[in-house]
C-alpha cells in the first residue's frame, strides 16, 4: 500500500471517516505523503527546501502521475512549503479517491443541514475496516519490533505520523508501545536527508497552520 | 528544470491565493482584539473619569502615531522572520534568546491580566443592561456567565474570526461614527471647539503617562503577523493590514474622545464622565437620537466586550501554545486538541486563573470597574508597553546587524525614533503609574508594579540561561514560534551532513500530539550565537 494511502487510513476514524487530527494538518500530511511517494519512486529530489524533478518517467499510479505532471508544468514553483500548501487543499479527497479505486474504502455522500453534499471515503465492510486498522497496527508493530532501523518507506510514514500529531493514535498502548516512541524519533533521525527534510517541513507547516487557527 | 520556456497559467499561485486572506480579513483579525467599541465606550470614559484630564483625544492620536512608526520597522522585520508573530519571538531574534524568554515571561501575565480585567467591564455593563430590563443581577453573576461561555467556546476553538466578527466590527464602527456625528452636531455652548487637541496638552507628565492607557487600546494589532503565512502576499498584505490595524482604532478612538468633549464641553467632560461612567456616551447621545439607537449601542457594546474577551483568551492560549511548542513552558502546553487544534492546556490555564481572580474580587467586594477593569488593564497595558518597547529595541538591533535590503527609513530611522518615543512613554508610565491607579501615597501599589515586571523578566532571563546550559537543543529553537521554522522563503535549511537533527529530544517522556518545534537546524538564524 502506498505512503499516502496508509497515512490516510491512520489519520481517519475507520467507523465514521472523520479526521483524527485538524483537517488542515491531515491535508498537509497527505500532501507530504504524495510528495514522499515521488521521492521514494526516484522521480523527485529535494535540496534546501526546494523540489527538483529528476525523472519525468510516468509512475504507475494515476495520482502520483498527476502530481508529477503538476510539478513539471508549474516548474516556477519549487519551494516545498508552497507545494505542501497547494497539494493539501484537495489531498484528502484525492487520496480518498485512490483508495476507492483500490477497493479499500467506499464513497459515502452525506448532505449536511442546509449545506452542500460532502463525500467521505471510509471503509464500510469488515475486510476494509480490518485493513484500515491494520495500517496503524502494522506501523506500531514495526516501530516496537524493528526499532529505528526502518526502511525509508516505513520511516517516512512514521515521520509524517509524528509531524501531523498522530503519534498517540498509532502508539496508543503506553506500556506496550513505549519503546516504539523512542524508536520513532530514531527512525526519523536516520531517514535519508531529503525525506527527513520533508518530515521537518511538514511539521513546520502543521505548526504554523495550528497556530493561525483557521479552518 | 525540466522546461526552459515560460510556463502556462500559474495554477499553484492562483489556487493558493483564492483560499487566502486579503488585507481586510487581516485588518479585522487585528482590530478585533482591540474591539473599538469596547475602547470607546469602556476605556475612554474610564480614562476621563479616573484621570480627569482633557488630553484624552490627543493621547490616542499620539499613540497611533508612535505605533505607526513602530509598525514600520516591525513589519519590515516580520518579512525576515516568518513565525507565530508574538513579540517575544521578535525580541529573541533581535536581542537574543535570553531576552526573548524574559519577554515571554512578561507577556504571559500582561495579556492574561488584560483579559481578566475585561470581565470586570463586561460584568458591570451586562448587569446594567439586565437592570434596565428589570432583572437584578450582580456584576459577578454576569461576569461568571461570560467566563463560562468564553471558557467553553475557546475549548471548542470556535472560530469567531470569520464573518460574524466582520459583521460585528462593521456595526460597531458604524454606531461609533453615528454617535460621533451626533455628538459633534450638538456641541456644548453651540460651538465646536478644538482647543483640547492643542499639542501643548501632551507636555504635562500626566498626559505622557496617559499614553499607556491609549496604547492599551491598540493591543492586538501585532496579531496580524500571525497570519502572514495565510495571506495572499505575505510581504505586502501583512504590512498594509498592520498599518490599518493601528490607524483605524487610533482615528476612531481619538475622534470619539474628542466628540465626547465637544458635546459635554471640555470643562464638564470629566465631571460628566465621573457621573455616568461607562454610560457616558449613551447619556450624551440619548437626547438627540431615537431610543432604539441607544439600545442597539448597548447590545453592540456587550457583544464587543465579549468578542474582545474571546480574542484575548485565544491570544493568551496561543501564546502558551507557542511557548509550549518551543519548550519554554512544559511540552504539555504545546499540545492541541487533535481535531479542532485548540491549545487545550493554555486555554484551561487562563480560564482557571480568570475564575480565581473573579472570585477573589467578588469576595472582597471591590468596585469591579475601577479595581478589576481599570487596574488590571492598566497593569497589563504596562506589560504590553514593556513588550513593545523591547520589540522596538529588537527591531533596531536586528537591522543594525544586517540591513537585509530594507531602506534606511524602514530599517534604521523609523525604528530608532519609535524606540526613543516608546522609551519616553515607558519612563513616564513607570513614574506616573501610582497616580493612574489612584492609590494612596503610602500604598505599596504605587511602586510595586514595575519591580514586579522586572522580577518576572529576570526570572525569564534566568530560565533562558538555565535552558541554554541544560537543554541547548531547546535553546537553539527559541523564538521560532509555533511553526518551528524561522526563515521566510526557505524556512529550514538542511542539516549539515552527519549531524542528523532529531525532531524531538529522545528523552521526551510523553506522547506529544503536536510536537514541539524541537531542534530544527538553525541555518537561517543569524550566524551569531548568543
Amino acid at each position: 500500500m502506498r505512503l499516502a494511502d496508509q497515512l490516510y487510513l491512520i489519520a481517519h476514524e475507520e467507523r465514521t471517516g472523520r479526521s483524527r487530527v485538524h483537517p488542515r494538518a491531515a491535508g498537509l500530511g497527505l500532501a507530504a505523503g504524495l510528495v514522499g511517494e515521488l521521492m521514494l519512486l526516484g522521480r523527485v529530489t529535494m535540496d534546501g527546501g526546494e523540489l527538483r524533478v529528476v525523472s519525468r518517467e510516468p509512475p504507475g499510479d494515476a495520482l502520483a502521475h498527476h502530481v508529477l505532471d503538476l510539478l513539471v508544468a508549474q516548474w516556477q514553483h519549487r519551494d516545498l512549503r508552497t507545494w505542501l500548501a497547494f497539494l493539501a487543499q484537495d489531498a484528502i479527497a484525492k487520496v480518498g479517491e485512490r483508495l476507492l479505486r483500490a477497493g479499500a474504502v467506499e464513497a459515502v455522500v452525506r448532505r449536511r443541514f442546509m449545506g452542500p453534499t460532502q463525500t467521505t471515503y471510509l471503509p464500510v465492510n469488515a475486510d476494509q475496516r480490518n485493513a484500515a486498522v491494520w495500517a496503524g497496527v502494522r506501523l506500531a508493530n514495526l516501530l516496537v519490533e524493528q526499532g529505528g532501523g526502518l526502511a525509508p518507506a516505513e520511516g517516512v510514514l512514521a515521520g509524517l505520523v509524528l509531524a501531523t500529531g498522530l503519534t498517540r493514535h498509532v502508539l496508543w498502548d503506553f506500556p506496550l508501545h513505549r519503546p516504539g516512541l523512542a524508536n520513532l524519533h530514531t527512525a526519523v533521525e536516520f531517514l535519508p536527508a531529503e525525506l527527513r527534510e520533508l518530515v521537518e517541513h511538514t511539521q513546520t507547516s502543521v505548526g504554523a497552520v495550528l497556530a493561525a487557527g483557521r479552518r | 528544470m525540466a522546461r526552459p520556456d515560460t510556463a502556462g497559467p500559474d495554477i499553484v499561485s492562483r489556487s493558493l491565493a483564492s483560499n487566502r486572506l486579503g488585507v481586510p480579513s487581516v485588518v479585522f483579525f487585528g482590530v478585533a482584539g482591540a474591539a473599538p467599541l469596547t475602547v470607546v465606550l469602556g476605556a475612554i470614559t474610564t480614562i476621563y473619569a479616573v484621570l480627569g484630564s482633557t488630553a484624552v483625544p490627543l493621547s490616542y492620536l499620539v499613540a497611533a502615531a508612535i505605533l505607526s512608526l513602530f509598525t514600520v520597522g516591525f513589519v519590515a522585520m516580520s518579512r525576515h522572520i516568518v513565525n507565530s508573530g508574538a513579540f517575544y519571538s521578535y525580541i529573541s531574534h533581535g536581542l537574543g534568546r535570553v531576552a526573548g524568554v524574559g519577554a515571554a515571561f512578561v507577556a504571559l501575565p500582561a495579556y492574561s491580566m488584560m483579559q481578566i480585567g475585561l470581565f470586570g467591564l463586561f460584568g458591570v455593563v451586562a448587569s446594567g443592561v439586565a437592570g434596565a430590563a428589570g432583572y437584578h443581577l450582580s456584576w459577578f453573576v454576569c461576569a461568571l456567565a461570560a467566563w463560562a461561555l468564553v471558557a467553553v467556546l475557546n475549548l471548542l476553538w470556535v472560530d469567531l474570526s470569520g464573518k460574524v466578527l466582520a459583521v460585528l466590527l462593521v456595526s460597531e464602527i458604524t454606531i461609533v461614527l453615528i454617535y460621533d456625528a451626533v455628538m459633534i452636531a450638538n456641541p456644548a455652548g453651540g460651538a465646536v471647539r478644538v482647543d483640547m487637541l492643542a499639542p501643548t496638552a501632551m507636555l504635562s507628565p500626566q498626559a505622557a503617562a496617559m499614553l499607556v492607557l491609549a496604547i492599551a487600546g491598540f493591543v492586538g494589532f501585532e496579531a496580524t503577523v500571525v497570519l502572514s503565512e495565510e495571506t495572499k502576499d505575505p510581504k505586502r498584505t501583512v504590512a498594509r493590514a498592520t498599518h490599518w490595524a493601528v490607524l483605524i482604532p487610533g482615528l476612531l478612538c481619538g475622534a470619539s474622545a474628542w466628540a465626547m468633549a465637544v458635546n459635554a464641553g471640555p470643562e464638564n467632560i470629566v465631571a460628566t464622565a465621573r457621573e455616568h461612567e461607562t454610560d457616558l456616551v449613551f447619556a450624551l447621545v440619548s437626547p438627540h437620537v431615537p431610543a432604539i439607537l441607544v439600545q442597539i449601542g448597548y447590545v453592540l457594546f456587550l457583544t464587543s466586550v465579549f468578542a474582545a474577551l474571546l480574542a484575548f483568551h485565544a491570544a493568551v492560549a496561543r501564546y502558551q501554545f507557542a511557548l509550549g511548542r518551543e519548550g519554554i513552558l512544559p511540552s504539555a502546553w504545546g499540545r492541541t486538541q487533535p481535531r479542532t487544534g485548540a491549545p487545550l492546556l493554555g486555554s484551561l490555564t487562563q480560564s482557571v486563573l480568570a475564575l480565581g481572580v473573579l472570585i477573589a474580587y467578588a469576595s472582597s467586594d471591590a468596585d469591579p470597574l475601577v479595581y478589576l477593569f481599570a487596574w488590571l488593564t492598566v497593569v497589563g497595558g504596562l506589560g504590553v508597553l514593556i513588550l513593545m518597547w523591547a520589540a522596538s529595541a529588537a527591531v533596531v538591533a536586528f537591522f543594525a546587524r544586517h540591513r537585509r535590503r530594507e531602506n534606511a527609513w524602514r530599517s534604521t530611522v523609523a525604528p530608532a525614533i519609535a524606540f526613543l518615543l516608546l522609551s519616553g512613554v515607558l519612563a513616564a508610565t513607570v513614574v506616573g503609574l501610582g497616580d493612574m491607579l489612584q492609590v494612596a501615597p503610602d500604598s505599596p501599589f504605587r511602586w510595586l508594579i514595575p519591580p514586579a515586571y522586572a522580577g518576572v523578566a529576570l526570572l525569564g532571563f534566568g530560565w533562558g540561561l538555565v535552558t541554554r546550559l541544560a537543554r541547548p537543543d531547546v535553546y537553539a529553537s527559541i523564538g521560532r514560534g509555533a511553526g518551528g521554522g524561522a526563515g521566510g522563503a526557505r524556512p529550514v535549511s538542511p542539516a549539515p551532513a552527519g549531524t542528523p537533527a532529531p525532531l524531538l529530544p529522545p528523552t521526551e517522556e510523553e506522547f506529544p500530539c503536536a510536537t514541539p518545534s524541537g531542534t530544527m537546524p538553525s541555518g537561517t538564524m543569524p550566524s551569531k550565537t548568543w
